[in-house]
C-alpha cells in the first residue's frame, strides 16, 4: 500500500478492490441540524478481513463517520454503500445486522437490567428464539472472556467489564463489520490489552472486519492494517501504519503525536546521529531494530 | 446516598444481588404472593395485637435475612411522619376513655385510649407494608424482579420500568457526583440551598439536561442493535415449589381465620 494524500478540495477514493469491499463512503458530507458540519467530502472504505483505524483529534469527525456506517446518520450529500447497497437512497432498516457498533461510553449502551438481558437484546431483535438468543449471548460472553458476568447487573461492573459486555452485545449478533468508537478509552492497561486482543481475534477467528476510531496512535500502530488520518471532517491521508507513522509532519498536521515505538526509535537514531532506515511499529520490531543499531 | 432517611436504591439492589440466605432461595413468586397477602391482611384487620404480631414476624424475617435493621429504622422516618401527619389529629377526636387533655384556649382536646390505639395500629400497618416491601426487594434478585414487572405490567409500563430503573442509578450517581463537587469546594446542602439556591437550580437543570442527552444516546445505541420499540426481559423466574405453595396456603388460611374469628374492630382484641 502506498500512502495516499487527499486534497480536501478535490476528494477522491483511491482505487479499491471491489471484490473485497464491504463499505464505501463516497464523498459524503453531513451537516447537523444546528448547521455544524460533522464530515465533508469524506471518502472512506472498508475491505473484507482488515482492521482500519480512523485516527484524528477530538472533534475531527470520527464518530460522525462511524454513525454513518450503521445508518444511524445519513449523509446530507454523497452516498454510503454497505455490501454493495446504497443506504442513502435505499432501505437501511436492517443495516444493523451487518454493521455492529460499540459506542464510546458503555453506560450509553448497556441499558438492560442484567448482562444476559443486554447481550440477548440484539439476537432477539434478529428474530432468534429465546433459547437461541441465550445461546448466542452466552457464546459471545465466553468469546470476550466475560461469561462469569452473565447474571450481574451492569451497575456493578467495572469500566473494563462494561466494555467487554458492550462488545459481547454486538458480537452476539455476528456482524460482518464491527465498528468500535474509542475502544480502549478510560480503560486500565490490562483491560486495554484484553480489548486489543479481542479486536485482533475478531478478524482472525470470526472473519469480522473492524473499524476503530481512536486518537491513541499506539493502539492503531499495534493492531491496524490500514490507518486513515482524519482532520476537520475529512480523511486527508491513509496508508499502512509504518507509512503513516514514520511521517512526523503528517502526524503533526493531523494534530496527533507519534506512537511511542516510533518516537523512541526516531529519537534514538537522532541521539546516535544515525539515519533511520527501518520502520519498527511493534514492540518486538523496535527491540530488533535497536539491537541491530547497537551491533 | 442523598439522605440516610431515604431508602438507598443502590444498597437495596446490592443486598438483593448478594443475598444468600434461605429467603433468597424462595421463589420470587412466593415472596410476591406474601406481599399481596400481607397487604390483604392489614387491609382486613384493625386489631392491634395481630398488627403487632405481624410486624414482629416480618421484622424477624428481615433481621434473619441479614438485612440492615438500623438502616431500616432510619428509613422509617418518612412513613412515620406521613402517618402521624395524617392520623395525628384523628387521635384527639376518637371516642373512648380519656387519657390526657390539652386546653388550647379555644377548645379542649382529649386523647382517648381508642385514639392512641388507632394511631399505633395505623403506624404498625404502615411499617408492616414498608418493612415487607423492603424485605421483598432486598431478597429478590433484580433480574427476577424486573422479569416479574415485565410479565405483570402491560406495555408501555413494563418498558418504562425496565429501561428507567438502570438509569435511575446513573442519574443518582450523577447527582451524587455533583454534590461531591459542591462539598469538595466548601459547599453544603443546607448551606448552599439557602445561600446559593441559584447555583443549585442550575446544577439540577444540568442533571436534567445530561439525562436527556444520555437518553438520546441510549436510544441510538438501541437502534444500532435493531430496537423496534419492544424490549423483552429474558430472565426465567424460578417457580414456587411445593413448600412455597404450602406457605402461601397456610398464610391464606391464617388470614381466613383472622377474618372469621377475630373481631374486625379497633382495639386490643
Amino acid at each position: 500500500m502506498t500512502l495516499v494524500y487527499r486534497d480536501p478540495h478535490a476528494p477522491h477514493c483511491p482505487p479499491i478492490d471491489k471484490q473485497r469491499e464491504l463499505i464505501h463512503v463516497d464523498c459524503a458530507s453531513h451537516t447537523y441540524p444546528d448547521g455544524s458540519v460533522g464530515i465533508h467530502d469524506m471518502c472512506f472504505y472498508v475491505l473484507r478481513d482488515e482492521i482500519v483505524a480512523l485516527c484524528g483529534p477530538n472533534g475531527s469527525g470520527k464518530s460522525t463517520l462511524l454513525e454513518h456506517l450503521n445508518g444511524l446518520l445519513t449523509p446530507s450529500e454523497g452516498d454510503v454503500w454497505v455490501n454493495g447497497r446504497s443506504i442513502t437512497h435505499g432501505e437501511r432498516s436492517d443495516l444493523w445486522k451487518d454493521v455492529g457498533v460499540v459506542f464510546q461510553r458503555s453506560d450509553d449502551q448497556l441499558f438492560a437490567p442484567t448482562v444476559l438481558d443486554d447481550v440477548m437484546f440484539g439476537p432477539l431483535n434478529l428474530g432468534m428464539s429465546h433459547a437461541d438468543a441465550e445461546a448466542a449471548a452466552m457464546s459471545a460472553l465466553e468469546g470476550v472472556g466475560a461469561a462469569d458476568l452473565v447474571q450481574k447487573l451492569p451497575n456493578y461492573l467495572s469500566g473494563g467489564q462494561k466494555r467487554l459486555v458492550s462488545i459481547a452485545g454486538v458480537l452476539a449478533m455476528k456482524p460482518k463489520i464491527m465498528v468500535l468508537d474509542e475502544p480502549t478509552s478510560d480503560l486500565d492497561p490490562l483491560h486495554s490489552e484484553q480489548v486489543e486482543a479481542l479486536i485482533l481475534r475478531f478478524k482472525r477467528d470470526y472473519g469480522i472486519s473492524v473499524v476503530i476510531a481512536t486518537h491513541d496512535l499506539d493502539l492503531a500502530a499495534r493492531i491496524a492494517d490500514r490507518v486513515c488520518l482524519v482532520k476537520n471532517g475529512s480523511v486527508f491521508a491513509e496508508g499502512t501504519p509504518d507509512e503513516v507513522f514514520y511521517n512526523p509532519s503528517l502526524i503533526k498536521e493531523a494534530g496527533l503525536t507519534l506512537p511511542h515505538t516510533v518516537r523512541i526509535y526516531l529519537e534514538y537514531c537522532k541521539a546516535r546521529g544515525i539515519k533511520p532506515e527501518q520502520r519498527p511499529i511493534h514492540r518486538h520490531e523496535l527491540i530488533l531494530a535497536l539491537q541491530s543499531l547497537q551491533s | 446516598m442523598i439522605s440516610s432517611h431515604i431508602p438507598d436504591l443502590d444498597l437495596i439492589t446490592v443486598y438483593a444481588q448478594r443475598q444468600d440466605t434461605f429467603f433468597s432461595r424462595v421463589s420470587p413468586w412466593t415472596s410476591f404472593a406474601g406481599l399481596l397477602l400481607v397487604i390483604l391482611l392489614i387491609t382486613l384487620t384493625r386489631n392491634l395485637v395481630i398488627c403487632g404480631a405481624l410486624y414482629l414476624v416480618i421484622l424477624g424475617m428481615y433481621a434473619a435475612a441479614g438485612l440492615p435493621v438500623r438502616k431500616l429504622f432510619a428509613w422509617y422516618t418518612l412513613p412515620v411522619l406521613f402517618v402521624l401527619s395524617l392520623v395525628g389529629i384523628m387521635a384527639w377526636t376518637e371516642p373512648g376513655t380519656p387519657l390526657f387533655s390539652l386546653n388550647t384556649g379555644l377548645c379542649t382536646l382529649t386523647l382517648t385510649d381508642n385514639g392512641l390505639i388507632l394511631v399505633v395500629t395505623l403506624l404498625l400497618k404502615a411499617l408492616i407494608s414498608v418493612t415487607y416491601s423492603l424485605f421483598f426487594l432486598m431478597t429478590t434478585r433484580y433480574q427476577h424482579f424486573s422479569a416479574m414487572i415485565y410479565r405483570l405490567f402491560p406495555t408501555p409500563l413494563d418498558q418504562i420500568f425496565l429501561m428507567a430503573y438502570r438509569f435511575l442509578f446513573l442519574t443518582l450517581s450523577m447527582t451524587g457526583s455533583i454534590f461531591k463537587a459542591v462539598r469538595s469546594r466548601g459547599g453544603g446542602i443546607i448551606h448552599s440551598i439557602r445561600v446559593q439556591g441559584r447555583i443549585f437550580a442550575e446544577v439540577f437543570a444540568l442533571v436534567f439536561i445530561r439525562s436527556f442527552d444520555r437518553a438520546e444516546r441510549v436510544h441510538q445505541a438501541m437502534i444500532a442493535r435493531g430496537y423496534n420499540g419492544k424490549y423483552e426481559a429474558g430472565t426465567e423466574i424460578p417457580r414456587p415449589g411445593l413448600s412455597g405453595y404450602c406457605v402461601i396456603g397456610a398464610f391464606t388460611g391464617v388470614i381466613a381465620l383472622v377474618v372469621l374469628f377475630v373481631p374486625n374492630t379497633g382495639g386490643l382484641l
